[in-house]
């Protein structure tokens, strides 16, 4: 039998740990439905009309700082491959060559989700969804886990894996800090010369994109990219083909992705709860009329 | 016989609408127009509007209905079947050199009713979709420098000419 | 050392606070370290045990790779896997190495709380098996990790509490202060500081049950991570329902065959240093954990099929996919329960010894193919770690089992401590015996 004083002492290591881990569910679960920031701003992205000139990528380097790049950005042999965003490229265009119809180009980039994969999988919350829309990354605070890798739906951000004392998370952040807080569209967008992109708030764009397809319903497949998938994403796109033809995940979930965790994290305060009492009543179940503790050494108690 | 018939008389009407406007707008049709929308990286183009006016006839293929041409986008001919032609016609008169700024944007939205010309392109990508869209379907050139050749602040900014990347292009790694 | 102590039978090796002959003066410190033996002899049976050999070269090779690893940058090891962030440091060296660790809160539960005082002889080994595998799943992570030495900023600089990872380093922190704490009587013991001993005695019942917690928290959400990349992980791999059970279940299993097969290692290479405790009830304690072996098996077995079922995911069987898949549940599901079982019936050790084996590798298997090999499958193409990621793993792995071992040799894990001369009563050394021990 276990002394009243042991019981205790038990109960309140487990209310110990109780209270130190209850923190991980109760905002979990409390941020319900996030329907997005109401002047949240977006991109109407229209793959119909990208012509592959590359100008984003060049824009984007140049407004971000980034490192020269391997080719020049009029180069078109880059399209000889599927390319991704990486530490040194935060936007890239890919060429689709789609059956029957004609050349699309899609143009790749973080799509500044309402409820980020990123940020709810970050365990140092480096990751902000700012009231201009866009998902902006706090480097002081990051680890180095890359767990927003892994979570990412759209598998956008890369890490500068070559930096021995200073990897970063590196992706798009909607030229936050140059332009979008200052309500000015982001460099990609404004050097864009077909207007493949349209700025604007994220409630008005998705009444665009809808309308667009309203008065062209032949030209567009029904649907908008972005205005359910994964929450909601400030980046929208529409097409003319399928948008799995163009390298997107055309089956993707419209819950944002912490909704797939969140049965997960609502088990923990009831484990919490219930495993404590339940366990020690198992313990004086099961130790009732025996011995209590044998001690491990032996030697002269023998 | 009756298509042909219905053909003549769209001709005829077609040359007397041109005739009309030229009549119209007099000395107003300039021949060259300079477009410098993108100065900053590339150097002006100098439009030969004459000769696009010789191969096209139809104005309303670029002005819309600005110069009381007819147009065919049933979208625009609820309203502009029959407006007439505009006191406006040029193309930096409507489309807005700087569509996505607080103030423009600003405009869009203070726009009542909030309904007509709610997806009017900025005036680069006017320029840009109705030449391109058009030479893509003529044969027309459609190269970024066959039209406008690029300046030293645009080879910096895409790392061409003098420059180019310096190190030699690394052996493609593949990521996927 | 086994080879040592089969030539040199009579040698002393510290079992107690005090030598059994030299009147009885306390053991030092160094004498402890080096078990009794005089450095040479220490050096003499560690130069004739091949195992060394093999960690000096893996280590002459291994070290080097991990230094260059925090020079030139974790691209100069593993490349630069976007789409594969997660890769070997993790894939085995957190998620394999995690599960196989459960043993620490099992045993601990099935003694402190479920009474079963049987288990005893092996209670000491399944929690040291249990923090060594934590401690070095978070050297894996030092290894990892960007910039490692943030690794403290979830719990005291930003706080990201709506994610699983912060939950996971919550966990995994408190848990292994849990285990360090269960753990601590064994080297208080041997340091010979009984007051320490007595107080961790006391709260024996408090930290196994904080150990079901957390493990039962923790080992779930490793494999509720994978939820967060539902569209990533192939869907045979994948349960938005059953993943975090698939993870908590097969972890029983796992904890409990790598306590088989460490004990198994430890009786053919080092019976040395067990008792006859030990030595006379290692057969039956492995029957017995077999046995509990089979049933999460069997679990486990049951709830990946209703995964499958239960999201109607058959037509990926007949994948090459499916064939992998096949392959992992065939092989470390069901030819472990067949060993497992075959053998606890027919009270054959051999069998069982084989199925936990079987079982371990499975369990490390899943892990690998959740957030390695099947890890963004849409891109047509298999993840495989480069050489120097396998070096350093194999390196890292390698300090792993020198340190087990090096623990094993030396506190009362593996035999009783031997408590002379009312060692409790009279705390300090007379001085004059203190004198001679130079």
């Amino acid at each position: 039998m276990i002394e009243r004083r042991d019981f205790l002492k038990g109960c309140l290591a487990c209310g110990v740990t109780a209270a130190s881990i209850g923190v991980a569910s109760n905002d979990a679960l409390a941020a319900g439905s996030f329907e997005g920031y109401p002047d949240a701003m977006g991109v109407l992205v229209d793959l119909t009309r990208c012509v592959g000139c590359r100008s984003c990528e060049a824009a984007c380097n140049n407004e971000q700082k980034l490192p020269e790049p391997d080719l020049r950005f009029d180069d078109t042999s880059v399209f000889e491959e599927k390319r991704r965003t990486t530490d040194k490229a935060y936007t890239v265009v890919n060429k689709y060559q789609v059956a029957n119809k004609e050349t699309l180009f899609r143009k790749i980039q973080c799509n500044h989700c309402t409820e980020p994969a990123c940020l709810s999988s970050c365990f140092v919350n480096a990751y902000t969804k700012t009231k201009e829309g866009a998902v902006i990354y706090k480097a002081s605070v990051c680890v180095g886990c890359r767990n927003c890798m892994i979570a990412c739906p759209f598998n956008i951000p890369a890490y500068s894996y070559s930096s021995p004392l200073k990897p970063l998370v590196k992706k798009c952040i909607f030229c936050y800090d140059t332009r979008l807080k200052e309500g000015r569209p982001p460099a990609c967008v404004e050097i864009c010369p077909q207007q493949v992109m349209t700025f604007g708030r994220r409630a008005d764009l998705v009444k665009l994109g809808h309308d667009r397809i309203q008065a062209n319903p032949a030209k567009y497949v029904d649907k908008l990219y972005g205005e359910k998938a994964v929450g909601g994403t400030s980046w929208m796109y529409l097409s003319s083909v399928d948008f799995g033809q163009v390298g997107m995940d055309a089956h993707i979930q419209n819950e944002p992705i912490i909704a797939n965790v969140k049965d997960f994290l609502g088990f923990v305060p009831m484990v919490l709860a219930i495993w404590p009492a339940l366990f020690t009543g198992i313990h004086l179940l099961a130790t009732k009329n025996k011995d209590g503790h044998h001690d491990h050494e032996g030697g002269d108690h023998q | 016989m009756h298509a042909v018939k219905r053909q003549m008389i769209m001709l005829i009407i077609g040359t007397l609408v041109l005739l009309a406007s030229s009549v119209c707008f007099g000395t107003g049709i300039p021949d060259k127009i300079n477009i410098n929308v993108i100065q900053k990286y590339y150097a002006g183009v100098e439009f030969n509007h004459a000769s696009h006016i010789n191969s096209l006839k139809d104005c309303g293929l670029c002005h819309h209905h600005t110069t009381g041409a007819q147009v065919s986008d049933p979208n625009c001919a609820r309203c502009h079947k029959n407006s007439g032609a505009q006191p406006v016609v040029s193309c930096k008169g409507c489309h807005n050199a700087d569509p996505f700024s607080p103030e423009s944007l600003k405009e869009q939205r203070d726009q009542q009713p909030p309904v007509y010309h709610r997806d009017k392109p900025g005036l680069k990508a006017a320029y840009h979709m109705s030449c391109l869209g058009c030479h893509q379907k003529m044969g027309g050139p459609t190269g970024c420098e066959d039209c406008h050749k690029r300046n030293e602040k645009g080879d910096e900014l895409f790392r061409a000419g003098k420059f180019a990347p310096k190190t030699p292009a690394k052996p493609k790694k593949s990521h996927h | 050392m086994k080879l040592f102590m089969a030539r040199n039978p009579n040698t002393e090796i510290v079992d107690s606070l005090r030598k059994d002959n030299d009147r009885g003066r306390r053991w030092t410190l160094m004498e402890k370290i080096f078990l009794g033996l005089t450095p040479k002899q220490y050096m003499s049976q560690a130069i004739s045990n091949p195992l060394n050999w093999v960690f000096a070269i893996i280590f002459l090779i291994g070290f080097p790779v991990l230094i260059g690893r925090y020079i030139f940058g974790l691209s100069w090891v593993v490349g630069d896997p976007y789409d594969n962030a997660w890769g070997l440091f993790l894939g085995f060296g957190l998620f394999g190495m995690v599960p196989l660790s459960s043993s620490g809160f099992q045993l601990g539960s099935a003694v402190e709380v479920f009474g079963r005082h049987d288990l005893e002889p092996l209670e000491r080994l399944g929690i040291l098996n249990g923090i060594l595998g934590y401690f070095f799943a978070v050297m894996f992570l030092m290894v990892d990790l960007g910039q490692p030495w943030r690794l403290p900023y979830p719990m005291i600089v930003s706080w990201g509490p709506e994610a699983v990872l912060f939950l996971v380093a919550w966990h995994v922190a408190t848990y292994l202060s849990v285990q360090a704490a269960e753990t601590s009587t064994s080297f208080f013991e041997w340091m010979g500081w009984p007051a320490g001993k007595t107080f961790i005695k006391k709260m024996a019942l408090g930290l196994a049950v904080s150990g079901i917690i957390l493990s039962t928290l923790h080992q779930g959400a490793l494999g509720a991570l994978s939820c967060y990349a539902p569209g990533k992980i192939h869907p045979l791999w994948y349960s938005a329902s059953f993943q975090w059970l698939y993870f908590f279940v097969s972890s029983l299993p796992g904890g409990l065959c790598m306590v088989i097969v460490v004990s198994t290692i430890v009786i053919k290479t080092m019976d040395w240093r067990c008792d006859d405790n030990y030595k006379n009830n290692l057969n039956k304690l492995q029957i017995t954990l077999a046995r509990g072996a089979c049933y999460g098996l069997l679990t486990y077995f049951v709830i990946r099929l209703i995964g499958v079922a239960h999201d109607n995911k058959w037509a990926y069987l007949a994948t090459g996919w499916g064939a992998w898949w096949l392959f992992e549940i065939g092989f470390g599901v069901i030819l472990a329960l067949i060993l497992l079982t075959t053998g606890v019936r027919n009270n054959n050790i051999t069998l069982i010894r084989l199925g936990a084996w079987v079982t371990i590798i499975g369990v490390v298997l899943n892990r690998l193919n959740v957030y390695m090999f099947t890890f963004n499958w849409q891109n047509g193409h298999v993840h495989v770690p480069p050489l120097k990621e396998i070096i350093i793993t194999a390196t890292v792995y390698s300090v792993y089992i020198v340190t087990y071992r090096a623990i094993l040799y030396r506190w009362p894990i593996l035999f009783q401590w031997k408590t002379k001369y009312s060692d409790y009563g009279v705390l300090e050394p007379q001085p004059a015996e203190q004198k001679k021990s130079h």
